[in-house]
């Protein structure tokens, strides 16, 4: 076997091989140059082999110098090409060193048509044929080396520097993978030129005789350049494999959003960048009834209402101008020609680079929850009381028209404002902590727990209000609903209620106090008695001679304060005669018992009347108009010794008690062993002029319960188990009492 | 007795009252004794003791007529000397009725008190020695045998000695003997005195 034929068809076959797969890529890509650069590289390098491999074959000098001669053809087509490669595959490169080896190339060539035999030699003298591979010959030229192949040799030089140079700015730009790029195939370029050039070098300076071996040179870069272009195929090849699965992928999710969109109950639209609509659900077209055709663009403002039509447009091109969200309510004709109101919700879109790709919105039909707020708000104005919807924050949401009318506000200056407008300057301040307390415990009560309460109004005026709050929870959040009642009638009707109250009071305190004129006497007689006994004997001390009268400072204190006890007797009486104002202060129930008492002590003695009074110490103080409950005791204790009149004098026993009732109330009871009150009376004797006593007003009873209901107790009468009744009032005990 | 022994019984609930009476009377030199209420002097007292009372009429509890009631049902004499809140007539009449001693109106006039309590100490003083008389006549009544009080009884209703022996089943010589022993033991210095004091005594004639 010949092995120099086996090696060089070889390298031609498998360089010719290389090229036409390159090339038959080319032809797929067409616009990937550096595959085709790539075969003309391979067909040159095949070529120089083919011119190499009859050199060796040569029979004599000229054979031979003619096939050095064709060398120079694809040695310019090799080169050439390689630069073209390297700047495309590394787009890379100072673009001037790859023409000059491109010029010097052509060059070559155009000189080594003037040269003969060819521009390697001068002169080729004689064929000398080596043994090579045991026993193989081939021919070595022998003869003038021609010195103008220099040009060839400096092409070669600039070819390497521009491999080097795009290499390294390659090799700079820093991906790993591009650096291995860069090393491989910029280093095996130019290791194999330089391999293959220096050893042509050598030949032609005669340093050694060896046959030419350039192509075996140029076929490693070859299929350096090959490997590096097939792992391009490869690569190229994962990535349409990728992009068709991910093209499957997305025409699957496109699948999918379509089966979504049109089975959902929900309306969904899209729009492009211009605005303009491009896709409806099936549940769109079917609510309008209308055609996709119809709706796409701007079709769809067709089917919305004419009153809304505008808003509408508004709030979606501000939206999308801005490329913010949106949600708008219109009214949408449905198919059946009906205009239900349709909440539509709009987001911007975006393509997995972030870059804008229109909106995307749904849309239900609210009508039933518009009905349903409009039922409520027509409840809400049909209310008689003023009615305000406040939100969590504190907004007003909702009006009617009594709120206006009370505060003088129009509905548009109210909604959306906080609901403080509408609290008097002085409690402003502390009313959002309140309002914060209410929805931390909602429950439906009255607002401010006793106080009076007032609205400021638009004016700057304040208006008496009793506002009732209830808590409404609904999915949206917690609002609080006030009822608020104008009390300004009613309060004045109460002033001249309490007024004619007091004076009614007034009249029967004079009426009872002159029934009780004989005990006051008594009360004051005997002060005076003691008095007068006392100043006498002083004077009988004074006028007899040798009188002891050690006692004197004595009597004289008994005298100041027995005038002082007839001074505070007269102050008692100025008190309940008084006809004044109102004036609660705190009290303690037990010494209002007993003031009284000490009024009416006489009287009970005079009766035969054993008082037994039972006072709970500690009482809790209680708010009210001392003269007032002092009337109310007298009153109810004058009318239980009036009714133990008939009872014989031993078994007269009148029980005062005062307690606490609940904890926060403070009861006093008077008993009485009486004959008891009948049922027909029990149920009249609260009535004014009813009276079962031959003299009396029949008012007393009545006062007594109407100043009790004026402190916010209650008055009682129940008839005792054994015998007699008792009559019981409670009143509730002062905030500070049952703390 | 003298009235320096006597006392003056308060009986008021109003301590003012019971105070400036005590200067009062204590200022007069009469000795006192005051009390709250009625049951009060009820329990504390003694009938032995001499004086007067000067009541409340009007007090819890016992008032002043039932007070009065009370001491009368017991035999006690002491003279009352009412003193009332107001002109209560008919409560007066019934008091005075009763045997008040006085009946006098807060704010009463010290001079009034004082000369009504002075007249009541008087009146039980005289009562006082009266009673205490008529026990001594009847002390000496009672030292006599069951047939010398048969002998009085019959002398003191005018019966001459021989009417009474026959009477008596006895002889006239015995009659005049009990007689005698009846003047001796009686002391009486004749028939006339023996009459005045068995009448005194309250004895009966037979």
């Amino acid at each position: 076997m010949n092995w120099v034929n086996f090696i060089w068809a070889l390298s031609i076959w498998a360089s010719l091989s290389l090229a036409a797969l390159h090339f038959a890529v080319w032809l797929q890509q067409t616009k990937h140059l550096a595959y085709l650069l790539f075969s003309v590289f391979a067909v040159s390098v095949a070529a120089i082999a083919l011119c190499e491999w009859n050199t060796m074959l040569a029979r004599n000098p000229e054979q031979y110098g003619r096939m050095m001669w064709w060398v120079h053809f694809p040695m310019f087509s090799g080169a050439v090409s390689l630069v073209g490669f390297v700047s495309l595959y590394f787009n890379a490169g100072r673009p001037w060193l790859g023409y000059t080896a491109c010029a010097l190339r052509l060059l070559d060539l155009v000189m080594n048509f003037f040269a003969a035999p060819n521009l390697n030699y001068e002169t080729i003298t004689g064929l000398r044929h080596v043994t090579v591979f045991r026993g193989e010959s081939i021919s070595i030229a022998e003869g003038v080396v021609n010195p103008w192949i220099k040009v060839s040799e400096l092409s070669w030089l600039f070819l390497l520097l521009f491999v080097a140079d795009a290499s390294i700015t390659r090799w700079r730009r820093g991906d790993p993978n591009e650096r291995r790029r860069a090393a491989f195939v910029g280093g095996a370029i130019i290791f194999f030129i330089l391999m293959g050039v220096g050893y042509s070098g050598l030949i032609e300076a005669g340093l050694i005789r060896l046959p030419y071996l350039t192509s075996l040179a140029f076929l490693a870069i070859v299929v350096a350049m090959g490997y590096e272009l097939s792992l391009d195929v490869v690569r190229a090849a994962r990535l349409a494999r990728q992009l068709r699965a991910s093209e499957d992928a997305s025409r699957e999710s496109e699948a999918r959003f379509r089966i979504l969109a049109d089975t959902t109950p929900v309306m969904v639209w899209m729009s492009g960048t211009d605005m303009l609509c491009t896709f409806f659900n099936k549940t769109w077209l079917e609510f309008t009834g209308r055609t996709i055709e119809q709706e796409l663009g701007n079709g769809w403002f067709e089917g919305v209402h004419a009153q809304d039509l505008k808003r509408c447009l508004e709030t979606y091109t501000s939206s999308f101008n801005a490329r913010q969200s949106f949600t708008m309510e219109y009214r949408l004709r449905r198919a059946d020609g009906e205009y239900r109101w349709i909440l539509d919700t709009g987001v911007a879109r975006h393509m997995p680079g972030g870059e804008f790709a229109g909106y995307i919105g749904s849309a239900i039909d609210i009508t039933p929850h518009k009905q349903a707020e409009e039922r409520f708000r027509l409840v809400i104005e049909a209310a008689p009381n003023a009615m305000v919807m406040v939100n969590a924050e504190g907004k007003i949401e909702l009006i009617n028209a009594e709120v206006e009318s009370i505060f003088g506000y129009s509905r548009q200056e109210l909604v959306g404002q906080s609901i403080e407008m509408l609290v008097p300057d002085h409690v402003r301040s502390e009313h959002p902590n309140h309002r914060g307390g209410y929805f931390t415990h909602p429950q439906a009560r009255a607002m401010g727990a006793g106080r009076e309460l007032f609205g400021r109004q638009k004016d700057g005026g304040e208006v008496p209000v009793e506002i009732g709050l209830s808590p409404l929870q609904t999915p949206a959040g917690l609002f609080v609903l006030a009822s608020i009642v104008d009390i300004t009638e009613r309060r004045n009707t109460e002033l001249e209620l309490a007024r004619q109250r007091n004076e009614l009071a007034h009249l029967s305190r004079v009426t009872l106090l002159s029934e009780l004129s004989v005990s006051i006497a008594h009360e004051l007689n005997q002060p005076l008695t003691a008095i007068l006994t006392n100043a006498q004997t002083v004077q009988l001390l004074l006028s007899k001679e040798g009188a002891d009268r050690g006692e004197l400072p004595e009597i004289l204190c008994e005298i100041v304060d027995e005038s002082k006890r007839a001074g505070e007797v007269i102050r008692r009486l100025r008190v309940l005669l008084k006809k004044g104002e109102i004036n609660r202060a705190p009290l303690d129930m037990n010494e209002v018992v007993d003031s009284v008492l000490k009024l009416i002590r006489s009287d009970l003695v005079n009766q035969h009347i054993a008082a037994d009074v039972q006072l709970t110490p500690d009482l809790p103080l209680v708010d009210g108009d001392e003269v007032q409950l002092q009337q109310v005791l007298l009153n109810l204790i004058v009318n239980a010794c009036d009714a133990m009149a008939e009872v014989k004098a031993i078994e007269r026993r009148l029980l005062v008690c005062t307690e606490v009732a609940d904890g926060r109330e403070v009861r006093v009871s008077i008993s009485d062993q009486g004959r008891g009150i009948s049922p027909e009376e029990l149920e009249r004797i609260f009535e004014p002029f009813f009276t079962t006593k031959k003299v009396g007003t029949g008012l007393g009873l009545a006062v007594c319960r109407t100043i009790i209901s004026a402190h916010g107790g209650e008055l009682r009468a129940v008839n005792n188990p054994q015998r007699g009744a008792t009559f019981q009032f409670t009143l509730p005990a002062t905030a500070q009492g049952t703390e | 007795m003298s009235s320096w022994a006597a006392t003056v019984f308060v009986v008021d609930d109003d301590l003012s009252i019971r105070r400036s009476l005590t200067h009062l009377f204590g200022a007069t030199g009469l000795n006192v004794a005051v009390f709250a209420s009625a049951q009060e002097f009820l329990e504390r007292y003694d009938p032995s003791a001499s004086g007067c009372l000067v009541l409340d009429l009007a007090m819890p509890g016992l008032n002043g007529l039932e007070l009065q009631e009370m001491l009368a049902a017991r035999g006690s004499r002491l003279p009352i000397v009412f003193l009332t809140g107001h002109g209560d007539l008919p409560s007066g009449l019934k008091a005075l009725k009763s045997g008040a001693a006085d009946f006098l109106t807060k704010p009463v006039d010290a001079t009034d008190l004082i000369e009504a309590v002075r007249a009541a100490i008087e009146k039980d003083r005289i009562a006082r020695q009266v009673n205490a008389e008529v026990a001594e006549i009847r002390r000496r009544f009672a030292t006599l045998t069951p047939r010398e009080h048969e002998v009085l009884c019959h002398v003191i209703s005018g019966k001459l000695n021989k009417q009474i022996a026959a009477h008596l089943g006895t002889v006239e010589k015995t009659v005049k003997v009990h007689r005698g022993r009846v003047m001796d033991k009686i002391k009486a210095g004749s028939l006339a005195e023996l009459i005045r004091l068995a009448e005194r005594a309250g004895i009966q004639p037979s």
